[in-house]
């Protein structure tokens, strides 16, 4: 099942719990103008469900974003995963509050957990809290975080090929987000990289 | 013959550390220069301050490119105005493909100097053919920027990019480097193929294989930011035979 939350368009359910063994991939969208809290919380309660969340902030002005999710495995025997990106510029300020909760009788479980950022300007702030609470001692769980500017040897790369600098910026970003869109509709995509 | 590229009293460095002390180099239409020189000679510096690689300041000296100020240029004009520089360490641009990325730079160049875009028909004929050349299959066109790809695909996607942007002086920075002897060959029989009367190639070495391969009119000498010595291919022979130790101005 795939599920796509545009944040200030879509309702976006704060809670979910997974009790059915299937396959739900979970998309939220933060679009360029929109500032937001967005709270989630999803339960596991099965084994064998495969939960993949992808996240993407587009804050290149003075947005406040703010994700606080939490991933509960319950059983288990169940896969997450987690993956956010974003481009903050400006003075936007983006905020990830991500817990990822392993009860004590869920062995066998993998949670990953990844947010990634890119900074426009020096105005702007990412700050990443990522948190592991887990009681099973058999389990893979990771996550990481991590924000910076646009790689500069990669925008060398393409203005040294006659792409001008605007345009590679944009290249870059496509690149950096691509991770995150790669899977959704193509007139979806379209309408996000219209607004890099 | 008007000199193509002409570099004089090049002095530059990076981060307040001069590499290049003083280059003298000039390259005319149809000529092929080798640079060979041991490592940390500034012989990718070199290459790097020719395409106008942003870390890298001159601090004195200057470069005319086609009779204009090569030094004036923003990277991708010195590419509008027909220099290309293999990188010795391509870039991975995940999630571009390279028909997407090629397409930005062969049309930023037609718009620059005021042509309409290719049309996609004529696009796609233009990228199949230059595959072929570098015996890439249907797939390469898909797939991203360098990402996966092996030491030899990433050299002849580099040349491949340069059969498409079609320069008038390349800048190959060891190319030749870690590549099996098949691969130096698709490399060389690509470059070889490009030569012209209208076009310049100065290629950046440690080694004489690709020299033999793509013999060179001139070769010369860089150690220590300095071209200490010019030659022909003899002087690559004896760079074989005696290393660069062996070499003085």
């Amino acid at each position: 099942m795939d599920r796509i939350y545009r944040v200030g368009i879509d309702e976006v359910p704060k809670r979910l719990t997974l009790n059915e063994q299937e396959h739900l991939r979970l998309t939220f969208i933060v679009m360029p103008g929109v500032s937001a809290e967005v709270p989630f919380e999803i339960k596991i309660g099965k084994a064998g469900v495969n939960l993949e969340i992808f996240g993407l902030y587009l804050s290149p002005r003075n947005e406040q974003v703010r994700f606080d999710f939490t991933v509960r495995h319950l059983v288990g025997g169940a896969h997450s995963s987690q993956q956010f990106r974003g481009i903050v510029g400006g003075s936007a300020r983006a905020e990830f509050d991500g817990l990822v909760y392993v009860e004590q009788d869920a062995q066998k479980t993998e949670a990953y957990q990844e947010n990634h950022a890119i900074l426009l300007s020096e105005g702007a702030v990412v700050e990443s809290r990522p948190q592991l609470e887990i009681y099973a001692d058999d389990v893979k769980c990771s996550h990481g975080a991590t924000s910076g500017y646009l790689n500069p040897d990669e925008l060398f790369y393409l203005r040294s090929r006659g792409i001008p600098e605007e345009e590679a910026r944009r290249m870059q970003m496509i690149s950096f987000i691509s991770p995150v869109i790669s899977h959704l509709p193509e007139e979806l995509k379209e309408q996000i990289l219209s607004r890099l | 013959m008007e000199n193509l590229l002409e570099i004089i009293d090049l002095h530059a460095g990076i981060e307040g550390k001069e590499i290049l002390h003083g280059i003298n180099l000039t390259v005319r239409p149809g000529e092929i220069h080798a640079i060979m020189g041991p490592n940390g000679a500034g012989k990718s510096t070199l290459g790097a301050v020719l395409a106008g690689r942003p870390e890298y300041t001159v601090t004195s000296g200057s470069v005319s490119f086609n009779g204009k100020d090569l030094l004036a240029m923003a990277p991708e004009e010195r590419s509008w105005e027909g220099l290309f520089l293999s990188f010795q360490y391509p870039i991975e641009i995940p999630g571009v493909s390279i028909t997407n990325f090629m397409k930005a730079a062969v049309n930023a160049r037609r718009k620059a100097k005021g042509e309409l875009e290719l049309a996609p028909a004529q696009f796609l004929k233009l990228l199949k053919d230059k595959m072929a050349f570098v015996g890439m299959k249907g797939e390469f066109a898909k797939r991203e920027v360098n990402v996966g790809f092996s030491g030899g695909e990433k050299k002849r996607g580099e040349i491949f990019q340069m059969a498409m942007l079609d320069p008038v002086c390349s800048i190959l920075d060891e190319t030749d480097s870690g590549l099996d002897v098949d691969a130096l060959r698709i490399v060389a029989d690509g470059v070889n193929a490009l030569r012209s009367p209208e076009k310049a190639i100065l290629i950046i070495t440690h080694y004489k294989h690709l020299l033999e391969l793509i013999t060179p009119d001139v070769v010369h000498v860089l150690k220590d930011g300095r071209i200490i010595s010019t030659g022909g291919m003899e002087l690559a022979n004896k760079i074989e035979n005696d290393g660069f130790e062996g070499i003085n101005g």
